[in-house]
């Protein structure tokens, strides 16, 4: 668990100091202070990992996922070791856009990427990555919201009126790059300098798979086993296990997983009722969630949940992840002309929240979450207004 | 729209169903792609050849490369000409040309691949050989576009395998109609946009040649019209939401018992008639004993 690996982290640290003291052949008796030995190791210090912090709840080492809302709607954000699991919408345009947040606050933070998938080639999906918002955009930032304002919110509160002044909640600044948790800008690129600059890893599944001609039933799991092994070997090889102790400061890994399940990773559980190949999905993921729980990483899977036939199968892909979000988008369904849903493009649903070394979880009461994406902004609401309409109506 | 469908590449899936047959759309768009100058390539699995030939003049039947697995789909002749490796071997060497310039494969159909071949495979070759011009080769040359044409029968396969090659395809056109005229509904679903959706009435003449109508006269439309009514959802209540335009200015014009007004400020400013003393006005209750005298003497302590 994330937990075990702070504490993990600070035993390999403090190791690794005892180690070098023990290497400049003097007795294992040292003092522990600043100076304890004569390599550039300035001994046992507070293993803090950029981009993390620690959740106020639990004191589990959290990532950001990207999108601040959401990050507040899982309690802080995505613990270290855990899977996100987005159940796509029916055009894979909202998923595609949070997979590429989680990606895009990887590279802001340092992190080590690695991005698979079996429609496109990683390479290209890096290219789409939205631009971060930093501190010398606010000004457009500020303008951007304002510009937004619906003639309704123009009218004066005239019965608290004292409540006037205070900035409404969702105004929030962006931050620059050291703090938790950016803002990007969906309409700009990400800059070429900071793709060069990050370290990432792609798995292109037609690349790594050679079509053969003979078409085996073991073949379903072939290119998930391939998967499996390109992630183990990368934790392995870069030390994100602690297995190799590192010198250099300690790094976390985001792995990025699209559309998993489609056919396209010659998994046939969208394609088919019945569950006979749906064991390879479950067993990838649990495979998968016990190489995330012993390793400084964190995983953004993509599904489309809304393929899967066996919906049985669905629960047990939902017990199989930590976290799952699922996105329905309004986009050709009746929903779009539906007046109460006219000020946003789909409704989020938090299916699952983990229970990490607690009896409960975080979860929320509110359930009726809308999204939205501005020009620059994805944004999560409360459906504001009429919600026990809602209930009456549907 | 119909006529620009070729120029988006990628997987186009043609849905028909017993009504509306969409084997004279798949031949006019082939013979479309012919006409520009592209490649064609045939795989017939359901009709003959000859049944497929058939409408196309003699220019156009030789442009089209025709791959048969209608005669002897499990290649028992075992002669020469039958392609090894079946359809799907034929779909994969597609994948590896060497040459340059644009391609249509059209598929007749791809119902007859589903139900022979498993359906994961199916969607993996169809997406190597659809997305082969996004990924150009090293040397820098630029691939010619691959249109891959498909014909389905929705009919015939489960909301499985149709969803999973809905997904996988750029554009949809479903076929159907009214009153004998045929339109297909076109979903183009570009990548990381909005899909459209658009329909298109036409109709296809006897030598194959696409034909785009209007539609049909008006007063048949109004019948697909909503018969789902608009959702208000401020209808039905018990209480009112809604102000008239009185009711609105009598609201507006509503002094807040916490407003800071000028009149309450000249009020408090304004000097009071009397202030050296001060007055008490009392106004006595019905239940009060206004008896001077009886200062609660008849209490016992």
């Amino acid at each position: 668990m994330a937990t075990v690996a702070t504490c993990g982290g600070d035993a390999v640290g403090v190791g690794s100091a005892v180690a070098t003291a023990s290497k400049s052949n003097v007795t294992s008796f040292q003092r522990r202070g600043p100076r304890v030995s004569g390599t550039n190791d300035s001994g046992p210090r507070l293993v803090s990992i950029t981009g993390t912090r620690p959740s106020v709840r639990n004191g589990q080492l959290l990532v950001s996922t990207g999108l601040p809302a959401l990050d507040q709607l899982l309690g802080g954000g995505l613990a270290v070791g855990t899977v996100l699991l987005i159940e796509e919408d029916k055009y894979n345009i909202y998923s595609s856009l949070l997979f590429k947040y989680f990606l895009a606050e990887g590279i802001v933070n340092g992190h080590t990427l690695l991005v698979a998938s079996a429609n496109e080639d990683p390479a290209n999906i890096l290219q789409e990555l939205p631009a971060p918002l930093l501190d010398n955009c606010k000004k457009e930032f500020d303008e951007d919201v304002y510009n937004h304002k619906t003639p309704e919110s123009n009218i004066k509160m005239k019965i608290a009126w004292r409540y006037q002044l205070l900035p409404k909640m969702e105004q929030i600044r962006p931050v620059s790059s050291s703090r938790f948790g950016h803002y990007y800008d969906a309409s700009k690129r990400i800059p070429q300098e900071l793709i060069e600059a990050s370290k990432w890893h792609g798995f292109f599944l037609p690349e790594k798979i050679s079509p053969t001609l003979k078409v085996e039933p073991c073949s379903l799991t072939h290119g998930y086993i391939k998967l499996l092994q390109f992630i183990q070997n990368i934790i392995y090889e870069e030390g994100f296990d602690g297995s190799n102790p590192q010198k250099k400061q300690k790094n976390i890994l985001r792995i990025g997983i699209q559309n998993l399940g489609s056919p396209l990773w010659g998994d046939d559980i969208c394609c088919t009722e019945n569950g006979d190949s749906g064991h390879n999905l479950t067993k990838f993921l649990y495979v998968l969630r016990g190489l995330l729980r012993t390793s400084l990483s964190a995983c953004i899977i993509t599904m489309p949940t809304h393929l899967i036939q066996n919906k049985a199968f669905i629960a047990h892909v939902t017990n199989l992840s930590d976290t799952v979000v699922g996105l329905e988008s309004f986009i050709g369904s009746e929903r779009e002309t539906n007046p109460l849903y006219k000020d946003y493009h789909g409704l989020i649903h938090i299916r699952q929240i983990p229970r990490l070394n607690n009896l409960v979880c975080d979860e929320s009461d509110v359930k009726d979450l809308g999204f939205k994406l501005k020009r620059k902004l994805f944004t999560i609401e409360l459906e504001s207004g009429f919600a026990f309409f809602h209930s009456a109506h549907f | 729209m119909l006529d620009s469908l070729l120029a988006l590449g990628g997987l186009v899936l043609l849905r028909d169903s017993v009504e509306w047959e969409g084997r004279s759309l798949l031949k006019a768009l082939v013979k479309k792609s012919a006409l520009c100058g592209e490649q064609v390539h045939i795989l017939g699995c359901e009709v003959s050849e000859e049944e497929f030939r058939e409408g196309f003049d003699s220019d156009i039947n030789n442009r089209l490369v025709y791959h048969d697995f209608f005669r002897d789909p499990l290649n028992w002749s075992k002669t020469g000409e039958a392609l090894p490796g079946g359809p799907l071997g034929a779909l994969r060497a597609m994948c590896k040309r060497t040459d340059l310039g644009p391609v249509t494969i059209a598929l007749d159909s791809l119902s007859w691949l589903l139900l022979h071949l498993p359906c994961a495979t199916l969607c993996q070759t169809l997406h190597a050989v659809s997305y082969q011009d996004s990924c150009p080769p090293g040397d820098g040359s630029p691939v010619g576009k691959v249109h891959v044409l498909g014909l389905l029968h929705e009919e015939l396969h489960g909301p499985g395998p149709m969803g999973a090659l809905s997904s996988l395809a750029q554009t949809e056109v479903t076929l159907g109609g009214t009153m004998g005229q045929a339109s297909a509904r076109i979903l183009c679903r570009r990548p990381q946009q909005h899909p459209t959706d658009q329909t298109q009435w036409f109709s296809i003449l006897p030598d194959f040649s696409l034909h785009l109508q209007e539609g049909p006269s008006k007063e048949f439309q109004p019948q697909s019209d909503p018969h789902i009514p608009l959702v208000d959802p401020m209808a039905h209540l018990t209480f009112n939401l809604h102000l008239s335009k009185k009711e609105r200015e009598a609201r507006d014009s509503l002094t807040l018992p916490f407003q800071f007004s000028s009149e309450k400020q000249e009020a408090l400013l304004r000097p009071r008639p009397s202030q050296a003393t001060s007055h008490i006005f009392y106004e006595p209750d019905a239940y009060d004993d206004l008896d001077q005298e009886d200062p609660d003497d008849d209490l016992d302590i």
